[in-house]
């Protein structure tokens, strides 16, 4: 296939150029081109969202499923992957990892962790949502579901992840609305 | 003397206006219905045609709510005149039709005409069941008469005024309700006698495929062209031409109401139902005829699918083709089988109209499951990702490399259907 070239940001770092085949999925661009194996190839339908990284633009951040959306769909785009969450020091090395991850570690959450980038990815979007458009307390199990619902996890482990995440929601400053 | 002859001029006026209003509201109670309870005993080969039939008339695609009980009624239809429901046709005796005789489901099923006199919407489709035979009303009648009967209630419809004027049905049914359209295509064979009964009176297809006047009616000399007000999907054009042009023979026919996919063709939303609950469960010998009446006694040979090398001003379109779709319909529209269909060949892209195509790439599609093992994964919607003239490009790449027709999509239109409200262009 003929290749276009691709520019995009990833993680906050930019790369390209990159001379890539038109219609490569960009899981593929991630995994062979920048060595970003974190973000897991499941089904390759677009059903279990394991490949689900994170976009930024001006609306804020959103889910993009990478198995079946073209690499170059992403040119110019900001995109994070379950590399990009936790803090590091001047050398790369991790000093902590992110609120959701640290969340997920406390309940258990995962066995395998095959699906565990798509639930890092799905769950910081809701947290950077809700810090925009606070809910009430009532609405958090529900609003917890419904970000979650669509990824699948092979372990049985949903209770843990819902739980995590719920509870991570409850304590974070700011993510639910005070007196409603 | 002038004014006193007005005056009274005017109270006779007025008296005939409250007469009138009383007569509407009097015709619009539901009195309590104390007729005797029926009870049916049939013998086993009426009970086993009548549950035939009721398949074929698709009557729990509107009487059975999902999740509900069966015939309990529930499914709300949409239509441009207010929502109503599909009611309770059990043999409960205060919410179904435990109290209807033979001869009263008759009238209720083909002239629309409830027991005790109240009228039905046209959207229960009498018109098209006008023409069931007596004997087959009776089977069905028998059939639903020895269902387990629920006591659930019939949900309010919500229709505005002034169609929410029973009465006012009388009407309609003087212009309309007896109409018979030419049939939709050539044939006399006893095979496309059968096929024309259930298509148009069974099947009642053309409730969907046919356009529709003003007061909802069905335009019978258009019929089973299609017809795109009815949701945000269209019902498409069946008649032999349009179907032989999208590429539809009787084989592919055959697969897909049998089991709804055909090659590159599935059926989706309401047409999926139909199919699960009707037009698979009838026998091979009246799918046939289904078939042969739609195509008719010499169908004209299907139009092959054709590959076309699309220009450099398309490019846009097969670029968003390439970052979009291809990662499930393939590079070469070739599709996954039990994921995405080919698009390459497939009959939406194919149709003169590309309402449902450009309603399919904003909306995306549903997973749908086909009897015990066959599905399709669900397809995103890509309302977010591309603006009104992105999907208009997509469109157009799509419709002149695989469906042999010119790209005249433009943003305009999918500015219309972007819409939610939209429902026809």
């Amino acid at each position: 296939m003929k290749t276009r070239p691709l520019t995009l940001t990833v993680n906050g770092r930019r790369h390209g150029p990159l001379d890539i085949p038109e219609g490569l999925m960009l899981i593929d661009v991630l995994h062979e081109w920048l060595d970003l194996t974190g973000t897991r190839f499941g089904c390759g339908q677009g059903v279990c969202r394991a490949c689900t990284v994170i976009v930024d633009d001006a609306d804020g951040s959103r889910e993009m499923r990478t198995c079946i959306t073209g690499a170059h769909w992403f040119d110019g785009k900001q995109i994070r992957t379950v590399e990009g969450h936790a803090t590091r020091d001047a050398a790369g090395a991790v000093t902590a990892v992110s609120p959701v991850q640290q969340a997920f570690l406390d309940h258990y959450s995962f066995q395998c962790g095959y699906c565990t980038p798509g639930f890092v990815n799905a769950a910081t979007v809701l947290v950077e949502r809700l810090a925009k458009a606070p809910i009430a307390k009532a609405d958090v199990e529900a609003m917890v579901g419904a970000a979650l619902e669509p990824h699948l996890c092979r372990c049985t482990g949903y209770v843990r992840y819902y739980e995590a995440v719920r509870d991570l929601v409850l304590r974070t400053p700011g993510l639910v609305k005070e007196n409603a | 003397m002038m004014r006193r002859r007005r005056r009274r001029w005017g109270r006779w006026l007025l008296a005939a206006i409250v007469a009138g209003v009383l007569w509407l509201v009097a015709a619009n109670i539901r009195w309590p219905d104390r007729g005797p309870v029926q009870t049916v005993s049939a013998a086993p080969e009426q009970l086993a045609l009548g549950r035939y039939l009721v398949d074929a008339a698709d009557c729990a695609a509107c009487h059975t709510a999902p999740g509900g009980a069966p015939f309990a009624g529930g499914v709300a239809l949409p239509t441009p005149f207010g929502t109503i429901h599909g009611t309770n046709i059990t043999p409960d005796p205060d919410h179904g039709i435990g109290r209807y005789t033979a001869d009263d489901f008759y009238r209720a099923l083909t002239h629309g005409e409830a027991r005790g006199g109240r009228q039905l919407y046209p959207a229960m489709p009498y018109p098209s069941y006008r023409r069931i035979a007596r004997a087959d009303a009776d089977a069905i009648y028998a059939y639903l008469m020895t269902r387990p009967a629920a006591a659930v209630p019939n949900p309010r419809n919500d229709v505005g005024f002034p169609f929410n004027i029973r009465t006012l049905v009388n009407f309609w049914n003087f212009l309309y309700r007896d109409a018979e359209g030419a049939p939709a295509s050539q044939g006399q064979s006893p095979a496309w006698q059968r096929g024309r009964y259930l298509v148009d009176t069974l099947g009642h297809c053309g409730d969907c495929h046919s356009p529709r006047g003003t007061l909802g009616q069905i335009e019978h000399a258009r019929a089973l062209t299609g017809n795109a007000s009815l949701g945000r999907v269209a019902a498409p054009d069946i008649t032999p031409a349009a179907l032989a042009a999208r590429g539809w023979d009787a084989h592919a026919l055959d697969a897909y109401l049998a089991g709804g996919i055909a090659g590159p063709a599935a059926a989706s939303g309401e047409m999926a139902t139909v199919v699960a609950l009707s037009t698979s469960r009838l026998s091979d010998d009246d799918r046939t005829a289904m078939i042969t009446y739609l195509l008719g006694d010499s169908p004209a040979a299907a139009g092959p699918s054709a590959v076309a090398e699309t220009d450099a001003s398309l490019a846009p379109g097969r670029a968003h083709y390439l970052d979009l779709c291809a990662g499930c319909h393939g590079a070469e529209g070739r599709g996954v089988p039990h994921v995405a269909v080919a698009l390459a060949g497939n009959s939406t892209l194919r149709d003169v109209n590309p309402h449902n195509l450009i309603i399919a790439i904003l909306d995306g599609i549903p997973e749908h499951a086909y009897g015990d093992v066959e599905r399709l994964q669900a397809m995103p919607g890509s309302a977010r990702e591309l603006a009104d003239a992105d999907v208009a490009a997509l469109a157009n790449w799509l419709r002149v490399r695989w469906g042999d027709q010119k790209p005249t999509v433009d943003a305009a239109l999918v500015r219309v259907l972007r819409s939610p409200a939209a429902a026809s262009h």
